[in-house]
């Protein structure tokens, strides 16, 4: 299991003590930032993810260090940031104008620095039981509603076969979507979609969006309809209508599968190619739609393709948490790679199950946001 | 995170200043955004070659942006997409969406 550093960012305008703070709390797990003032501290928070906890001096020239809390508790990116006051003051009024101003603790200077380090790790490890609380109540909120974004298990069509995998990031359910909506013994839909947005607010989203989806879907059949690109329009146009879902917006991969004819039908908002591999040649080629997001403009543009699949072809389709990777140089978005890292595994002929533990599963460290691909493979 | 480049008759000039795009600041880009269409009532041009990686809230946000501008009659073009970027927005037809530009200079005369 990757094990994240805690990361603190220490303010001080000692150079002498922030050196030997930061060797100490380096040596006990941490990764350290540093900041000579409240002015420097502000502007690299400004320009960096937010440090898991701030151990900030009071005396410090300009700025001190009820006025630094002051202007954090001002701005609603920095505030809930754990705040621990480290003085030599032994003031009992300053602690107590700390302690009003949300500083979770106070440190006074003279303190062996390995208890302060014990102080930081249990006001850290209190944070975190709160928070997994917190999830676990919500989760739990979540299963009570009985509304599953992603299915339990792939469905049987004939004549195809289909898995899927999904990974939520960081745990917890986000905005992916997937569905697989049977009409009748010959007609199947599959549905991806993926909410922007990461985590609960975006689950919670995808009531709405895959409400719409399978509505429009079972108005269409009962037309007799079978035309993805026209499903994909009616469900814009009733969500750019929709005032709770106007900021929302969300990418959707809707196919049709005919058992009879083996016929795919696909229409795609905003979504990324799909990935279709010819067993005959051993090629990959991508199917790209021409439709934008859902929700964005009322006329989205849907066109529909027929995907001729011939036996042991397979057909991929994915959301971009698939393609994005993390290495040393940061995170980047990466089509072309996925392209080339999937391609040995269907030329080796590697079932879908194989593929994920060795491709999808083997690097969880590299995760950036939610993961789905589902496989369609001709009989 | 935003600074302003330029302004001129009919467009506001911005420099978007992140490395990485994502969740934790795609709420305040978004609130500084439209407080910038609201005060100046022109349309934005945004230059993005900071940007090195890009998420789905961010892009949410930005969508979302453009939606508003568009309510008012405006625009938002971006500036300087690196390539990889780019090629996403290319990809999941954004292209479409937004107009791109490689620089302040190639945007249209006001």
């Amino acid at each position: 299991m990757n094990i994240k550093l805690k990361k603190i960012l220490l303010v001080d305008d000692s150079e002498f003590f922030l050196k030997m703070m930061g060797r100490t709390f380096e040596n006990n797990g941490f990764e350290c930032w540093f900041a000579s003032s409240a002015a420097e501290a502000l502007l690299f928070l400004d320009k960096n993810p937010p440090p898991d906890i701030i151990l900030s001096d009071y005396e410090m020239p300009e700025i001190n260090g009820i006025e630094f809390r002051r202007l954090l508790i001002d701005n609603n990116k920095l505030k809930d940031i754990p705040f621990v006051f480290l003085t030599s003051a032994t003031d009992n009024e300053l602690m107590i104008e700390g302690l009003d101003l949300q500083a979770i603790d106070y440190v006074v200077k003279d303190t062996p620095v390995k208890v302060v380090i014990s102080k930081i790790n249990n006001i850290l490890n209190t944070i975190d039981k709160q928070r997994q609380l917190t999830e676990q109540e919500i989760k739990k909120a979540a299963q009570s509603l009985n509304f599953k974004s992603i299915p339990v298990q792939s469905p049987n069509i004939n004549g195809f076969k289909i898995d899927f995998w999904h990974r939520a990031f960081d745990d917890v359910p986000g905005g992916d979507f997937i569905d697989f909506i049977q009409v009748n013994s010959r007609f199947n839909f599959v549905v991806l979609g993926d909410v922007m947005g990461k985590k609960w607010s975006a689950w919670f989203f995808t009531f709405g969006f895959l409400s719409y989806v399978r509505s429009a879907i079972r108005f269409a059949v009962l037309n007799g309809e079978y035309s993805v690109a026209s499903i994909l329009q009616k469900v814009n146009s009733v969500i750019c209508f929709d005032n709770m879902l106007k900021d929302i917006m969300s990418s959707l991969s809707l196919l049709l599968l005919d058992s009879e004819t083996g016929q795919v039908t696909y229409a795609g908002a905003g979504d990324l190619p799909l990935l279709h591999y010819q067993a005959t040649n051993q090629q990959i080629t991508r199917i790209k739609s021409t439709g934008i997001l859902l929700g964005l403009f009322e006329s989205g543009n849907y066109n529909e393709q027929k995907i001729s699949l011939q036996p042991h072809d397979k057909l991929f389709i994915f959301t971009d948490g698939m393609i994005d990777y993390v290495g040393e140089g940061g995170k980047k978005s990466d089509f072309d790679s996925f392209e080339t890292d999937i391609k040995p595994y269907m030329e080796a002929g590697e079932e879908f199950e194989a593929i994920k533990t060795k491709l999808f599963m083997a690097n969880p460290a590299s995760q950036a946001d939610d993961q789905s691909i589902i496989s369609i493979y001709k009989n | 995170m935003i600074s302003i480049h330029k302004e001129n008759n009919s467009t506001l000039l911005l420099h978007l200043n992140l490395k990485e795009a994502n969740l934790e600041n795609a709420d305040e880009f978004k609130a500084d955004l439209i407080t910038l269409i609201d005060g100046h009532k022109k349309n934005i041009a945004l230059d993005m070659h900071q940007v090195e990686y890009i998420d789905s809230s961010f892009l949410g946000a930005l969508v979302a942006s453009l939606k508003y501008a568009i309510s008012l009659k405006l625009d938002i073009a971006l500036v300087g997409l690196r390539k990889d970027i780019k090629d996403l927005f290319e990809l999941i037809r954004l292209d479409k969406v937004f107009k791109i530009h490689a620089s302040f200079d190639d945007l249209p005369a006001n």
